[in-house]
Order: structure tokens, then C-alpha cells, then sequence
């Protein structure tokens, strides 16, 4: 008999051995183990630090499995050294002789060397003593845990950790979760599942350090939030574990190289599992483990078999949680995606085709057909007769297919959804009427009022018709927002509201947008769509907004910027003057009196920007806003100061309301202006809001055009003091963030819901006091310089070229 | 070893005995039930019906929710002396909804004596929190009282568990679980192995069933959990069963992964079979097409709105 | 050929892209809502246009002057327009951004 001796007892040699047990083997076997045990399905350790099974139930080898294969075990003992000239493993209580030798001494876990990472309460996920280390520091009432890493295991940890009653709460470096395996939008479903659980998840998390007095206490992370800890668990990645033998001298990569009988470069030595390169390959999952252990297996016995690479999937060990993914499923020339969404089940499901073969799927929250597309990928099956019904899985192949239902959207809304936000109409009144028999549009609007005011919501009541009613009721066929959808702007922003959506992959799933993440024409409406509605809780994301809004300044032809500080109201003075010229001179910039009442600095490098907007900040001044859809200017004339037919403070209420209102994003660009007399210099009678002062007061036009449109203001209303002017058209401007459609200015979106409403909603005092108020809300957020944001670190750094390699040699 | 086996059912364990009561109309008619040794008090449950309102099942019946009698005497109660007789002191009323139908009331019987352990008990969910609304704790009266000052938040624990994961749970250590007070006090009492399920109500409120069982006076020798659903098994009807326990086969998980062993039944097949084909609970009373050495089974079928999509089960 | 160290993953914005200025001209690295990296020329075919200024989605970049679509895999213009950039290698690894400069001064030289 050949002595076989196999460093390391895990799932991978585990296999081996039972391979070469499965016929007499030609091998006396003696196994090392480091844990003090022998080998276990260490995949479900997830469910024994949840609770859900015991420790025993995931032995995989018992005592007397040993026994029966007589095996001699030295479990608990590290392996020192490998001789390979003696031919001998050294462990730590005396050497052991071998004819093969079989290291799968697997991984080991990957500890950023964070501040703070060895105190006592830092934890790795990879072994039974790590499993009972969490479970005890559970145990203690109230106690927090702080997970980083959200990839598969860390997510497990989470889970089980949440289970055993810990408050959790996940860091995850990146902008989704489970990147590798998952796409965003599946990424989302898995967050907002795990939040259900009341696990909370933070994206984007780097953490700075882990703080503590002889222990764990808090997590610090490097935007200054601190997190309180009693355990923290590092599950952020695994590392080769193959340092035995490289010390021994074996050819090592990465790990320890093998060629495809799993043979390193001694031949009577193979490696197996995690500790093992192959063909520039490291391994993590299972699956290619067990075909490794085969293959060693079949090699010690002198027969013939390869070890090759093959497609992989994965699955999340979350009890409720329904994920699957494999193959490749990133976008890409060549590349079709399939996406299937449906939002009232939360299920998302994606699947990538290159020609005419299926080369990747992610499958959330119906995973039944997980294991047919794995077969279609692992096998390269041709799926072009079946490619139209292809996401519906088997059981449609050769029958018909139900198609996305657009009306999903709307069919999954809570009875207590809100549809119509002028008359306060919810889900279940329109359902009511239409089930007592209001049939039509026009009938449900008599009966219940819904969309019989602004009527932005008609979309969505027709939508709701079509539910009830079935086929028997056809749409408008009003015109969706993109391709990404076939809802309208106007049935987006509905539900964004009703639903509670707060971020684009949210309005992306829940609505069944038909791409992974959008387009040029639909992110910015999201965007502005989702601010306006959740200032306080949505960021505001510059990545869907155009280059002058994301740069603060407006792009030229030639590729340099615009830059226009903020004049208020018109108004300058020589020092501002003198730092605009001073600045121009600086950065050789061409220098344009515009229309608006400002000076334009135009032809400035995009390196610049943070420096002269820092000058410029220094001599008192800030944005124009002159490229965003928000206020522009108000322009006004001198009016009582200086003119003699000049009736009110033109120029005071014109700085007036724009110090109120700067900042302020809106659907469109917002101009305004205030003339002192009906002379209207200051031509207040086409701009979105204009002014008229008059011997009696104020006289407030909206809806003014001086564009490819050409409109007089209409008069909204007509008051007596400069507070009123305020109040009145900071309510009209909310009221349009509110209600209008992305880049529709006011004068189109007035055409739309009549000026009748407006003042029907604006007149009444309670209203305009709580539009004022929300106004404000927002502009909490958002009434500051962006200018002076970006001109210091770290910010102004992002203007720069990420490296400047001129200098570097190519070679 | 069959006989032996028989004893342990009878007398060791926490359950009695279980039976179905099945809407019919204006009433509730048997709808079976495995009752071990009181068979006197079947022979008077054979012989009864109950109107809306009536009785236990009629009164879990008219309420729309799980209703737990601690004792008869005095209570809606009507086969007490029977059920007295048969050494039969408590019971749990569970309705089985699917969406607003209900499909069967399920009461399960207890022995109440100072040797037996265990805990019956439903949950409710009040203000963001599940709060025990009912329960039957026999002879773990110090875990009762800890029970009523806990609270469990999504996630937390087997109820918090079972609510934010839509799904039965079986958990093998509830002692590390539960939140301190109620682990110390479950541990000092034995309760080991829990069982959660969640109990679907046509008010839409939140409720979760949970059985907790000790080593030496189980609630059952064996429980299992099947999934129905057709995000699991496909448009084809079948149940996989996803985990389970046995005192006497061990864990009865599928072991490789992918999970290619792992066992399913279809409609009709066996016990389980019976449940996907009918939508009902179904009890076994007899030991026909149980594992060796189980005489009586209870299958509980959970619903997700009018699809069934879980059936848990346990065996004596 | 080298894999050069530009900077860190956390310095582009997801959906978003920053540019490195080489010998052989400026160089856009993109960062999709896939987390994958792509190296392009920064210059639109077009006119010219800044292609990190613009809009990325999916694995396309939109140009911010005129609205050509690019391919960050292929370099192709897509839909109705006819023209290309060049693409770079790209890669990361434990968060640090890797250019391949060889290519860039062999595609220059070519």
C-alpha cells in the first residue's frame, strides 16, 4: 500500500477521499486538519449562525467514517513543512512519510489592515469558530453588528445575525450589492428584501476604522458616520491558502499552480480546492471544487480524466430570499438582453443572448428556471426558435406566451395609493366607482373628480379602467417617456409618489422599465422627479443629469465652458466688476453682456472652473444658475430709486425673490422679471413670472414665452405688498415642480391644466402656505453656491484628469 | 420497535391529538383527525357539527383568526367532558385561509400535565412590532410570562423570521434566538427545536403560528417544510421539500448542491400529495404511507394570497 | 506592455466616467451601473465633443454636444450614425484602476 497523506480535511480533499474510497484505493491515508475536526459542508455554516440547522447536521464525515476508511486523522495539528526530499510532511507533533501528497489547505480570509482590524470583536466568516464567536456576541441583549462586505457571504452573516435578534447593519464598498454576481437592478431587490428583514444596508461605504478600547465599539467610516459595534464581521473576500507550498518550493502563482490533473510541479504532490491556480483560474464556489476532486481521485488511481473550467452559478443561502445567477450577464456589443419584470411579485429577471446562445441569466424572486438556463449556458444550446418565449422558461416552449403586462404597475398599487393629488381620490374610490359602473373617463371623473382638475393623473385612471375592466376599455395611448417604459411622464410622477419610490433602480423595478438602467432621455426626468418629490431623502445623482448642470457651467462648442456669476436683481458694483474683469483677464476668457442682466465669461478650460469660481467666490460672488433648469435671473428695471415714473421697489423685490428662490431645481429654466411701471422695462411680460408694479400694488403674470414660443404672462393675480408678490410666486414655482413634466417650461405646462386650476389652487391661502412651506424644504437643501461646494477639496480635484501620464514612458 | 414507537407518540409528546373541520355551507363538518389513545373522543367528534360561532372551530370560524383554549371548563368548549375524559385539556384553533376563502380549521389538542413541555403560541403584529397575541405553554410557565414582555422586530427571531421571509422556518436552536430574556428562560426550559409559520388572515393583518418543542417531550418526532410555489418548482405543480428534521432519519435537506437531490412529490402523491392536490390540511391517523415508524401526521397548507405555497407538516 | 496605476475605483462616479491625458492624447475611462471599467478615446468622432461629459448608460456613452452614442465596447457609433473611437485596456483590481499604455502608443502609432 502507498501512504497518501492530504494536508487540510475540507469539502474539497473531502471528496477526493470519498472518490477513492468508492473502490478498494491502493492508499493508506493520514489526514492534517488545522481545525480540530474533520470535514464539514462548510457552505451551511449560514444557516447554523442563524439557528436554522445545528451544527451536526452539516458533518459531513463523522468519526466513524474515518474509522471505517481507516483513516488516521491528526486533526488540530498545522502542518510545519513539506521535505520533498525525505519525501515527508512535518506536523507539529512529528513527521509523516508519503508516496503522493495531496495539499488542499484552502483559503484563508481577507482582512483589510484597516486601523483597528485586530481588536478583539473583529471577526472573519470561514470557520465553525468564527460561526460561534458571532453566535455568542448575539447572545448579549441589544447588541449591534456591523457586516462588512456585501457579497455573498457577508449577506448570509447579515441574515443569520439579524435572526439570532442583533441590530445589523451591512457596508458594502460598492453601488449595489453582490456586484460580481448580480446585476443592479437584481442588487436593488436584494437590498430592499434584506431591509425588510431590518437589516440595513449602506452602498458606497468605504470604512476609515474600527475603533474600540480593548474591544470592538464603533465603525468609522470614511464620510465621518460612526457606527456602534459589539462584533464586526469582515467578509469582503478569500485568499489562496497555498504558502505550505510555496515554502516547499512548488511553481506557485497566485496559489499553488496545477496543471490538469490537479499535479503541481513535483508529480507525486496535488493541490485541490481554493489553494490552487489553474490556468490563471483561482476557485471560490463549490462546484469546480468537486470536478477537481474527481479528477485527483481518478488520477491517484492511475486513471485517465481533465480537469476543464465550466459556467458557474450561485444562489444566496437566505431563507425567503429567491436569487440565482450564472454565466456572464454583463451588457455588451453583440449582446441582447431580455429583461422581464414584475413588480407586484418583486420578481426581476434577466437574460443575456449572443449568437443565439444564452450566455448569462439573473433570476430574482423566481428562481424555477434557474437550473434550465444553467443548462442552456453550460451547454451552448442554440435558443433561437425559442428566443421570443425564451424568459418564460420551459414549460412555454411550443406553446404561447403571456407578454409583460404594462399594466402591472398600476395593478400592484396598494388600495390606499393616491391617484389623484388635486381632489385626494385613492386607488380603491376609482376601483369602487368603476366596479358601481363608471365605465368611461368621462363618467369616473363625474362621479369621483379624479383627473377632473389638473388631469396629469388621466394616465394612470385610464390604466386603472383597463384593470378592472379588462379588455373592454382601451387607453388614450398617451406618449411614455421613452422607450425604457410605457408609462407617461405625468403617470411616472403619480407613482413615484403613491408607491413611496426613492431612487431611480427603485422607479426602475417597480415600474418595469424595459432596460437595465435607462437612458439619456428618461434619467434626468427620473432624477428631477425623484428630488423634487424627496429632497430631503433623495441625492440628487449628477451621473443623470447633463454635462452644464453636472459641471456647473455651461459647455461651448469648442469643448471650454461658460462661467456667469449671479447679479441680483441686475444689480453689481465696481469691486464685482473689477474681480469679473481681473478674472477674465486670468483665464483669457471672452466676456459677453447678456440679456438677463449679467456678465458671461466665456471660453474657460474645464480645469479652471474650481479656480475661477474660487475667485470669483472671494470677491462675494456665486452661481448664475445661467446653465440649469432653475432660476435664471430676475430682471429688473431701476424703478423707484432712480426713475421718475418708477412706482414700487422694482429692483428691491427683483433681488428680493431671487435670493428666495435661487438654487431651486425645476422642470425647465425659470426667468423672471420686475419693472417698476407699466412702461415694463425690464420686458416682465414675457418671462415665466413677471412682475408689474403699479400705483396700487403688485400685478403677478406667469406663463410668459420669449423663445421658439412667443407669449404674453397671463394674469395670475393681482396683490398689494412686496410679501404677497412673494408668497404668491413662490407657490406658482412649487406648484409647477410639482406637477409639471420634465422640460416642459411653465406657459406648456399651464396650457396643459388651464390657468383656472392654477388659481383654483393657488387662491386658496392654506394651499399657497403649504406650498411655500415645501418650497422651503427643499430649499434647505439646495439654496447654497454649488459653486463654492466644487472650488475646494475634495471636490475640485474631480475637474482634474483622473492621472496625466504625458510625462510616463508607453513602454 | 413499532410498539415502542407508538408509546413515545402517545405519551411523551406535547401534541395529542389533531383534527379537520371543513366549512360545508352554514357549517363545519369532520374533515378527519388521528387522535391516538382518546378514541372515545373521537367517536363524539364523528358525530358533530358546528354552526358559525359555535363551539371552537365555529367560534376561530366566525373571529377569522387562531384562537387558543387553555382550558375547557367554562369555555366555548362543547366536547369538553369527552375530551377530559380522554386526558385532552387544551387546544389550538387554526384557520387556514387562502386570501379571503377559508379552506379548513385545523384545532390541534394538547395534554396538560406538569411533565409536559412545550409552547403553542400566535403572534400579531401591532405598531411595526409582533406582540404575542395567544398562547399554550402546558408546564413552561416561566417562559409564558417572558413571552407575554417580549416583542420581535422583522427579522428578530423565529417570529420576526417568518414574518419578513413569507415562510415557514424550522429552527433547530431557538435557544440563541429569541431574544435574551426569552433564551434564557427557553433554555432553563428545554425549548429547543421552534417551527414558524405564517398564518395568512383576510383582515391582512400579520400573524405567525410558532411550535416550540423539547428533546424530551416533543411537539412531533419529525417536521418538514415543503415549497409549492411556482417560482420554486415551475409552472408544473409539485412540492420540493426544502428542509426538515427527524428524530430517527437525522436532517432531511437536500445535501448536494445544486440541490439535484432534493425530494418532490406531485399532486396526489402520498400524504403531501394529498395537501398540493386538495388545497386542504390532511391528516394521517393511521401510519398508511408514513416514513417507518410514524403513526400520525398533520400537513398544513400556507397560502400567498389564493396560491397555496407552503406545506409544513409534522409526524408522531 | 504595463498595466499603469491611474487612480482609485472610487474616483469615477458609478454611471460616470473621468479622463487621464496621455502622450498619445486624452483618454476617457468609464464606469458603468455594472461596475465594469472601458477606456476610450475621450474625443467625440462627431465634433469633437467631451465623451466623459456624457450621459452612461448601459455599457453606451451619449455624447453631451450632439447626442452620438457610442458602444464603450466596440468604439462604434451607434444607430444612424457612422463613425468610431478608439478603446482601450482597462481593468481593476482591489480597487485601483489599471491602463494598459502600450496599446494607447501603438494605436497611436499606427
Amino acid at each position: 500500500m502507498q501512504k497518501l497523506v492530504v494536508i487540510g480535511a475540507g469539502m474539497a480533499s473531502g471528496r477526493v477521499l470519498e472518490h477513492l474510497f468508492e473502490a478498494e484505493a491502493p492508499y493508506e491515508v493520514t489526514l492534517f486538519n488545522a481545525e480540530p475536526r474533520g470535514n464539514y459542508n462548510r457552505i451551511m455554516l449560514s444557516p447554523v449562525l442563524s439557528g436554522e440547522k445545528s451544527f451536526a447536521e452539516i458533518v459531513t464525515h463523522g468519526d466513524a467514517w474515518y474509522d471505517e476508511h481507516a483513516v488516521t486523522c491528526r486533526f488540530g495539528e498545522k502542518v510545519t513543512a513539506i521535505d520533498r526530499a525525505r519525501k515527508v510532511v512535518v506536523g507539529e507533533n512529528g513527521a509523516v512519510p508519503y508516496d503522493k501528497l495531496l495539499i488542499a489547505t484552502g483559503s484563508a480570509p481577507f482582512i483589510i489592515p484597516l486601523p483597528g482590524h485586530d481588536l478583539p470583536g473583529v471577526v472573519a466568516y470561514r470557520d465553525l469558530e468564527d460561526t460561534n464567536a458571532m453566535i455568542e456576541a448575539s447572545a448579549k441583549p441589544g447588541s449591534r453588528a456591523v457586516v462588512i462586505g456585501g457579497g455573498l457571504l457577508g449577506l448570509e452573516a447579515a441574515a443569520g445575525l439579524r435572526l439570532r435578534g442583533m441590530d445589523v447593519t451591512v457596508l458594502h464598498l460598492m453601488g449595489h450589492l453582490m456586484e460580481r454576481q448580480l446585476d443592479e437592478a437584481a442588487g436593488y431587490l436584494l437590498k430592499q428584501d434584506l431591509e425588510k428583514r431590518g437589516i440595513d444596508v449602506m452602498l458606497n461605504a468605504s470604512t476609515k476604522a474600527i475603533e474600540g478600547d480593548g474591544k470592538v465599539e464603533r465603525v468609522v467610516l470614511e464620510d465621518g458616520t460612526v457606527l456602534e459595534a459589539d462584533i464586526v464581521c469582515m467578509a469582503v473576500g478569500i485568499r489562496p491558502a497555498g504558502q505550505i507550498g510555496a515554502d516547499a518550493g512548488l511553481e506557485c502563482g497566485k496559489a499553488i499552480k496545477v496543471d490538469a490533473h490537479m499535479r503541481t510541479s513535483d508529480p507525486d504532490i496535488f493541490a485541490v480546492g481554493e489553494c490552487v491556480e489553474f490556468d490563471g483560474n483561482l476557485f471560490g464556489l463549490v462546484a469546480p471544487l468537486y470536478d477537481q476532486a474527481r479528477v485527483v481521485a481518478k488520477t491517484l488511481r492511475g486513471e485517465d480524466d481533465v480537469f476543464t473550467m465550466r459556467e458557474l452559478s450561485t444562489k444566496l443561502k437566505v431563507t425567503g430570499c429567491d436569487l440565482f445567477s450564472a454565466g456572464d450577464f454583463a451588457q455588451g456589443e453583440g449582446r441582447e438582453d431580455i429583461v422581464f419584470r414584475d413588480p407586484a411579485r418583486g420578481i426581476y429577471k434577466r437574460l443575456v443572448i449572443e449568437d443565439d446562445r444564452l450566455v448569462g441569466a439573473v433570476l430574482y424572486g423566481d428562481t424555477a428556471d434557474g437550473n434550465w438556463f444553467f443548462g442552456l449556458i453550460k451547454d451552448e444550446t442554440c435558443i433561437e426558435e425559442m428566443r421570443d418565449t425564451l424568459i418564460y422558461g420551459p414549460a412555454f416552449q411550443g406553446g404561447g406566451a403571456a407578454g409583460q403586462d404594462p399594466l402591472a404597475a398600476v395593478a400592484a398599487l396598494p388600495p390606499e395609493a393616491e391617484i389623484c393629488g388635486c381632489n385626494g381620490i385613492c386607488k380603491n374610490q376609482i376601483v369602487d366607482a368603476i366596479g358601481a359602473g363608471a365605465n368611461t373617463l368621462e363618467t369616473l371623473r363625474a362621479q369621483t373628480k379624479a383627473s377632473a382638475s389638473c388631469g396629469t393623473c388621466t394616465g394612470l385612471v385610464e390604466q386603472l379602467l383597463a384593470v378592472t375592466l379588462g379588455d373592454s376599455f382601451e387607453t388614450g395611448g398617451a406618449k411614455p417617456v421613452c422607450g425604457c417604459t410605457e408609462l407617461t411622464h405625468e403617470d411616472v410622477r403619480r407613482l413615484i409618489k403613491a408607491r413611496a419610490l426613492r431612487s431611480q433602480t427603485a422607479v426602475w423595478q417597480e415600474l418595469g422599465w424595459l432596460t437595465v438602467n435607462g437612458c439619456p432621455s428618461c434619467r434626468p426626468a427620473i432624477n428631477f422627479y425623484l428630488l423634487a418629490e424627496w429632497p430631503l431623502d433623495y441625492q440628487d445623482d449628477a451621473q443623470s443629469r447633463f454635462v452644464n448642470e453636472r459641471n456647473h457651467a455651461n459647455i461651448q462648442k469648442d469643448g471650454t465652458y461658460s462661467v456667469m456669476p449671479r447679479m441680483w436683481g441686475g444689480m453689481t458694483s465696481a469691486d464685482e466688476l473689477l474681480a469679473i474683469a481681473t478674472a477674465a483677464k486670468k483665464y483669457d476668457a471672452a466676456v459677453k453682456v447678456t440679456g438677463g442682466q449679467r456678465i458671461d465669461l466665456l471660453g474657460i478650460e474645464k480645469d479652471d472652473l474650481p479656480a475661477i469660481w474660487a475667485d470669483l467666490n472671494a470677491a462675494g460672488m456665486v452661481s448664475g444658475h445661467a446653465y440649469s433648469k432653475g432660476l435664471r435671473t430676475v430682471k429688473t428695471c431701476v424703478g423707484t430709486d432712480w426713475c421718475r415714473f418708477g412706482t414700487q421697489d422694482s429692483t428691491g423685490l427683483g433681488i428680493k425673490l431671487e435670493k428666495k428662490l435661487w438654487g431651486s431645481w425645476t422642470p425647465h429654466k425659470v426667468k423672471m422679471g420686475v419693472s417698476g411701471c407699466p412702461r415694463n422695462c425690464a420686458e416682465a411680460t414675457c418671462k415665466d413670472v413677471g412682475v408689474i408694479c403699479v400705483d396700487s400694488g403688485y400685478q403677478i403674470g406667469v406663463a410668459g414665452a420669449a423663445g421658439m414660443d412667443l407669449r404674453e404672462t397671463k394674469r395670475l393675480v393681482d396683490v398689494a405688498t412686496e410679501d404677497e408678490v412673494i408668497e404668491w410666486t413662490t407657490a406658482f414655482v412649487q406648484l409647477y415642480r410639482e406637477n409639471a413634466k420634465y422640460l416642459d417650461r411653465p406657459y406648456k405646462w399651464v396650457d396643459k391644466v388651464g390657468l383656472d386650476w392654477v388659481k383654483d389652487v393657488l387662491s386658496d391661502p392654506a394651499e399657497r402656505a403649504a406650498l411655500n412651506e415645501r418650497f422651503e424644504i427643499s430649499q434647505s437643501v439646495y439654496r447654497k453656491d454649488p459653486w463654492a461646494e466644487r472650488a475646494t477639496e475634495p471636490e475640485a480635484r474631480k475637474f482634474q484628469p483622473l492621472a496625466d501620464l504625458t510625462m510616463e514612458p508607453a513602454e | 420497535m413499532q410498539e415502542s414507537n407508538q408509546a413515545i407518540a402517545d405519551d411523551r409528546s406535547f401534541i395529542r391529538a389533531a383534527e379537520l373541520w371543513l366549512p360545508e355551507g352554514e357549517t363545519l363538518k369532520p374533515g378527519g383527525g388521528h387522535y391516538g389513545n382518546a378514541g372515545g373522543f373521537a367517536d363524539v367528534t364523528a358525530r358533530t357539527a358546528f354552526a358559525k360561532g359555535e363551539g371552537l372551530p365555529g367560534k376561530a370560524w366566525e373571529q377569522r383568526r387562531a384562537l387558543v383554549l387553555d382550558r375547557f371548563n367554562g369555555s366555548c368548549f362543547i366536547r369538553h367532558e369527552a375530551a377530559e375524559t380522554a386526558g385532552l385539556t387544551c387546544a389550538v384553533a387554526l384557520p387556514i385561509f387562502a386570501d379571503q376563502v377559508l379552506k379548513a380549521i385545523l384545532v390541534v389538542f394538547c395534554g396538560g400535565d406538569a411533565d409536559h413541555v412545550g409552547a403553542i403560541e400566535v403572534w400579531e403584529e401591532r405598531d411595526g412590532l409582533l406582540h404575542l397575541d395567544d398562547g399554550y405553554y402546558g408546564a413552561s410557565t416561566d417562559f409564558a410570562q417572558a413571552s407575554k414582555d417580549v416583542t420581535f422586530a422583522r427579522g428578530q427571531g423565529l417570529p420576526g423570521g417568518v414574518w419578513s421571509a413569507r415562510t415557514p422556518i424550522l429552527m433547530r436552536d431557538i435557544g440563541a434566538s429569541q431574544g435574551f430574556v426569552r433564551s434564557d428562560s427557553a433554555g432553563r426550559t428545554g425549548l429547543k427545536t421552534g417551527l414558524g409559520i405564517p398564518l395568512p388572515s383576510p383582515d391582512g393583518k400579520v400573524r405567525v403560528a410558532t411550535f416550540l418543542s423539547a428533546p424530551n417531550t416533543p411537539l412531533a418526532s419529525r417536521f418538514e417544510i415543503w415549497d409549492a410555489r411556482e417560482e420554486r418548482v415551475g409552472s408544473q405543480r409539485r412540492a420540493v421539500r426544502i428542509d426538515g428534521i427527524c428524530e430517527r432519519e437525522g436532517p432531511l435537506w437536500p445535501k448536494l448542491n445544486p440541490p439535484i437531490d432534493i425530494l418532490g412529490v406531485h399532486p396526489w402523491q402520498g400524504p403531501i400529495g394529498q395537501v398540493l392536490g386538495t388545497g386542504l390540511p390532511h391528516v394521517v391517523g393511521n401510519g398508511v404511507a408514513l416514513p417507518a415508524g410514524y403513526r400520525s401526521m398533520v400537513a398544513v397548507p400556507i397560502y400567498r394570497g389564493e396560491t397555496l405555497a407552503f406545506i409544513t407538516a409534522w409526524y408522531l | 506592455m504595463t498595466w499603469t496605476d491611474v487612480g482609485a475605483l472610487s474616483d469615477i462616479p458609478l454611471r460616470g466616467a473621468r479622463t487621464v491625458k496621455t502622450a498619445s492624447g486624452c483618454v476617457a475611462i468609464f464606469r458603468t451601473g455594472e461596475e465594469e471599467l472601458f477606456a476610450t478615446s475621450a474625443i467625440c468622432a462627431h465634433k469633437r465633443g467631451p465623451l466623459a461629459e456624457g450621459m452612461v448608460h448601459g455599457r453606451k456613452v451619449t455624447c453631451p454636444l450632439h447626442s452620438w452614442t457610442y458602444s464603450l465596447e466596440t468604439g462604434e457609433a451607434q444607430g444612424a450614425d457612422k463613425g468610431s473611437i478608439a478603446t482601450y485596456p482597462v481593468k481593476y483590481e482591489e480597487g485601483r484602476v489599471l491602463l494598459k499604455l502600450g496599446a494607447l502608443a501603438e494605436q497611436a502609432a499606427a
